[in-house]
């Protein structure tokens, strides 16, 4: 009795781990097959029936997209704004978590809950009036105007501000008592141990930015300026059925982002968990 | 130990004063802004004169509006609940493996969430496409008539929350997995000596350990999707936007396509009070249920 | 320190000015021509600068067609970052005025350009006009909608004339009967193949069918007045009718229909002129059967086909700087000057000089569908009308639906009315 129910847990188990990998790779086909179809000449992809790997594999369509579109200047466009999205917010987070976790100052609580509040905030609602404060400061088709909205993350600071209220008192205790400044403290104390943190989170909202669509939409009218995420569903070079070559721009897009995710996978994983953790 | 709280107020004041800038800037403004532009008649850009509550008013024979509540309000029924479900029962899967495969399998059902949507639009637009999407030969086997599923009104909704799942779900899945992972091994040792069957642990141990969690996600999803625009929008294009229309797509489409700034912060003026009451509700449900 | 700042100012004022003198002046040029005429548009936009090099260089970029264009248009313009040059359609001039968005092409420009009314047929000229009188547009053509059709496979199922063209064209009994019999031979999925999925486009098709009713849309001020509403109900249905019996493609978006033509899967297509070049071009690689474009056959009374018209203009704000504003008229003059090129691309040019000559009336298909000239209708002139305005959207959004056999025509025109008085 004791021996049949023990196989007939492992059955169930067995095909429960079977399901979940059929699932997974049945889960991720559209990407196999977005990329796989990227790689098929044109007439091919058109094809009335179903061929999982090409009958001739060709490159043609990544080097037109990387000669004859402007994916270079988009990609560009991309790397630069996500890095200052990157750099600004956790620089700026990182201060202000400092301050209002270690440091006394007025209306430190009442900050600190404006911040929480934000969340409730969905800035989507906000579009009109970033685009009217972006064309009014003339940054419309910049670099700048496109960053500036989206360093609105009141996740970051809050990871950080928790993360340094964790940091043993004693250690900072210690650097007061050796009449090391502030910033001192933050920069040769509280940061070097959240290094993780600081990578973890650094990482995460450089994806988030990169992927961003709807504001880079909305704050460039000139192609050359646009972010890879918005260019390759904007400008419309091919005439007639050309589903390969935009697949291929697809992949152009995406490629960076995933490359970060498997290369970093358990640092994203981490920063995941840990901003979701401050919502709960 | 003497603390100098005047030199330290004005540290924090340089420490927080970037943060402070760029927030008054760009959350704090441009709301307060908003609210004003809502009671305006104006263009998106230039000025406009005061009408008062017209634009309010408007909106309750505004046939959009309607469409877009609706729309936005059956947008997240389709998806978040589903979404949250889908994500849990994978989650559990994953769970129980271990090693490379779970590795390999966990990376498997993250990717999709780290892809811009644009590449998401276009994977799936290639994928359901009417005349040669692969998609197209699940309706032959199912022996139904092939669909051209963006541009049929009654497909249309389902097929972006589908997508929507399917891209979002890896999330999910993660905080689910670090929730499991934190049921100590001991609680399910225990109960493998009462020989409960699969279904009875998952009910009485395993969900009301996970609720914490699984109310997490469900907030989470909750918000981010009242809010969503992105893929209605993508995959509306050359169909039917008006039929298609969410609450964002619809202040948008208000906004920089109408040339109606005055209109479109009315409508995100709502929209901004029923995430904040929807948001609010919530956690006081949760916290309810969780009490029971 | 001093004196090396001076230097370093004055040689980089010398550098500078050395450069303007030799400066390109480069026009941005906004287009939405993304089917065949694009092909065509851009090795005219390529032979330009080649010609031009050194002195004006087009930097092109083509949006996407319709609402994403002129939406991207609009708030350019609204934030001081419009193109130089675009391309427009010639209905939208009433609401583009009132919007705010065009810059008037002055008498002194047209001099500049060496052109005037009389190079313009009547209709033409009072398409570019706005509603206070001053000109906004330099019109480059027309493009009507026409019936391609597949020689072999209607030869095969004897629906050829002896000249060609095909039989059935004089009523509506008499086109349904030919495409009966087109499917009856079991040669191809569909006898017609119309852009079912967007309703954008079949706005231009039903709107002829309309006007074949001698019908109007807009009637001084309001909409579907009279019996217009019974008009359009029977346009939808006849549409509907061909949809819901097999014999048009359903559901078909732009690239898909032109797919299933090309393709032979389709026997005839109605799509604009602008695909013409598409097919030549395949025709001349042998890839493509023998093929013919004619004007719209018959269904009610009378032959009338829907037409618009591209024309170039200035954004509002843009290409105010003389030498820039030289530059875009030179460009706008080079591209006139091809315009016998730009009829390959399957549009009839604005110019009449161009239409009256030997050379453009022996091009083919052109000469074939050329009659239609004569029963060419155009939107009413009103900010409500025109491409990616209020009216066409509230149209588009009915139609998709009615077209495919989801909506009962006489409801759909219910709700269009609706709608429209509702703007």
């Amino acid at each position: 009795m004791y021996f049949f129910n023990a196989q007939k847990v492992n059955l169930i188990a067995g095909a429960i781990t079977i399901l979940t990998v059929l699932i997974a790779i049945i889960w991720a086909f559209p990407i196999y097959w977005g990329i796989v179809s990227s790689l098929k000449p044109e007439d091919e992809v058109v094809r009335p029936y179903i061929e999982l790997w090409p009958d001739t594999l060709t490159f043609q369509h990544y080097w037109f997209a990387l000669t004859e579109t402007q994916i270079g200047r988009w990609y560009w466009n991309s790397i630069v704004t996500s890095l200052g999205v990157t750099v600004l917010t956790v620089a700026t987070s990182m201060f202000a978590g400092y301050a209002i976790s270690q440091l006394n100052f007025p209306f430190r609580r009442a900050l600190y809950w404006l911040i929480l509040a934000s969340f409730m905030v969905p800035t989507q609602v906000l579009i009109i009036n970033h685009f009217v404060l972006v064309a009014d400061m003339g940054l419309i088709n910049t670099w700048a105007g496109i960053i500036l909205p989206q360093l609105i993350s009141p996740v970051v600071i809050i990871v950080y501000k928790q993360f340094f209220d964790q940091v043993p008192k004693d250690f900072r205790e210690a650097a007061v008592m050796d009449n090391a400044s502030e910033l001192r403290i933050l920069f040769k104390v509280y940061i070097p141990m959240n290094w993780g943190v600081t990578t973890a989170l650094s990482i995460v909202t450089f994806i988030w930015a990169w992927n961003s669509f709807l504001w880079p939409f909305l704050a460039v009218t000139k192609t050359e300026m646009m972010t890879i995420t918005v260019g390759i569903t904007q400008v419309n070079d091919a005439f007639g059925v050309y589903y390969a070559r935009q697949l291929s721009a697809a992949v152009l897009a995406g490629f960076p982002v995933a490359l970060a995710y498997l290369l970093f996978q358990r640092r994203v994983t981490e920063a995941i968990t840990l901003s979701a953790g401050i919502k709960g | 130990m003497l603390r100098n709280h005047k030199k330290e107020s004005l540290v924090a004041l340089l420490l927080i004063s970037p943060f402070l800038a760029i927030y008054g800037l760009i959350f704090v403004y441009p709301t307060i802004d908003m609210f004003f532009l809502s009671f305006q008649k104006a263009p998106l850009i230039g000025d406009g004169k005061w009408i008062g509550i017209d634009n309010y008013t408007r909106l309750e024979r505004d046939r959009r509006f309607d469409t877009a509540m609706w729309n936005t309000a059956y947008f997240v029924a389709l998806s978040v609940v589903p979404g949250t479900l889908i994500a849990l029962f994978i989650s559990i899967g994953v769970y129980r493996l271990s090693g490379r495969i779970q590795s390999l399998v966990l990376a498997l059902f993250f990717l999709p969430y780290i892809l811009p949507v644009s590449v998401v639009y276009r994977i799936w637009d290639w994928t359901l496409n009417f005349q040669f999407g692969i998609g197209m030969y699940l309706f032959d086997w199912l022996a139904m008539d092939r669909i051209p599923i963006f541009k049929v009104t009654g497909w249309f909704m389902p097929a972006v929350a589908f997508v929507t799942i399917w891209w979002t779900a890896g999330f999910s899945i993660l905080l689910f997995l670090a929730g499991l992972r934190a049921i100590p091994a001991e609680i399910y040792e225990a109960s493998a000596l009462d020989n409960s069957s699969r279904w009875q642990t998952f009910r009485r141990i395993t969900w009301p350990l996970l609720w914490p969690v699984t109310a997490l996600v469900l907030t989470i999803q909750l918000i981010l999707q009242l809010k969503i625009f992105d893929q209605v929008y993508l995959f509306s294009v050359g169909g039917r936007p008006n039929d298609n229309l969410v609450m964002v797509y619809y202040i948008f489409q208000r906004a920089f396509v109408n040339n109606d700034g005055g209109r479109a912060a009315a409508i995100a003026v709502v929209l901004f009070i029923i995430v904040v009451v929807v948001s609010v509700l919530n956690f006081q449900l949760l916290k309810f249920a969780e009490r029971k | 320190m001093k004196s090396f700042k001076k230097f370093s100012i004055t040689s980089a004022l010398l550098l500078g000015l050395s450069t303007a003198a030799y400066a390109e002046e480069k026009v941005v040029w906004w287009d939405f021509l993304g089917g065949g005429d694009g092909v065509r548009m851009k090795q005219l936009i390529s032979e330009f600068n080649t010609a031009n090099a050194g002195e004006v260089s087009i930097d092109a970029t083509t949006l996407e067609w319709g609402v994403p264009f002129y939406t991207k248009v609009q708030t350019s313009v609204a934030v001081g970052e419009a193109p130089d040059i675009m391309t427009y359609h010639a209905s939208r001039i009433p609401l583009a005025v009132e919007q705010n968005v065009l810059d008037e092409i002055t008498p002194a420009d047209w001099d500049a350009m060496g052109l005037s009314s009389n190079d313009f047929a009547e209709q033409i000229w009072d398409g570019v006009t706005g509603p206070d009188g001053k000109i906004y547009g330099v019109p480059l053509d027309t493009h009507p909608i026409v019936l391609y059709y597949n020689k072999d496979v209607l030869e095969a199922a004897g629906q050829l004339n002896p000249d060609g063209t095909p039989k059935g064209m004089g009523s509506r009994e008499e086109f349904t009967n030919m495409l009966k019999a087109i499917a009856d031979s079991g040669s191809v999925k569909f006898p017609l193949g119309s852009v079912t999925a967007d309703g954008n486009f079949m706005f231009r098709t039903i709107y002829s069918l309309v006007g074949q009713q001698n019908g109007e849309l807009m009637t001084d001020g309001e909409f579907l007045a009279g019996d217009n509403a019974e008009k359009l109900t029977n346009a939808l249905s006849v549409l509907q009718e061909w949809t819901t019996s097999g014999l048009q493609s359903t559901y078909t978006d732009y690239p898909a229909t032109v797919a299933l033509f090309t393709s032979g899967e389709a026997a005839m297509m109605i799509n604009g002129v602008w695909e013409v070049p598409t097919m030549t071009d395949l025709h001349a690689g042998g890839k493509l059967f023998e093929w013919g474009a004619v004007e719209l056959p018959v269904i009610f009374d009378k032959p009338a086909t829907y037409s618009d018209s591209h024309v170039f203009a200035i954004p509002k704000g843009s290409a105010t700087d003389p030498a820039k504003r030289a530059a875009v008229l030179k460009v706008m003059a080079g591209i006139l000057n091809e315009s016998l090129f730009w009829a390959t691309a399957g549009h009839i040019p604005a110019n009449n000089s161009v239409t009256n000559s030997a050379e453009y009336k022996s091009m083919e298909p052109n000469a074939t569908y050329s009659t239609l000239t004569a029963n060419m209708i155009y939107d009413p002139k009103t900010p409500l009308a025109g491409v990616a305005g209020p009216i066409f959207d509230v149209m588009s959004t009915h139609f998709v639906p009615t077209l495919n056999g989801e909506l009962d025509p006489a409801e759909a025109v219910a709700y269009i009315k609706e709608d429209l008085n509702d703007m």
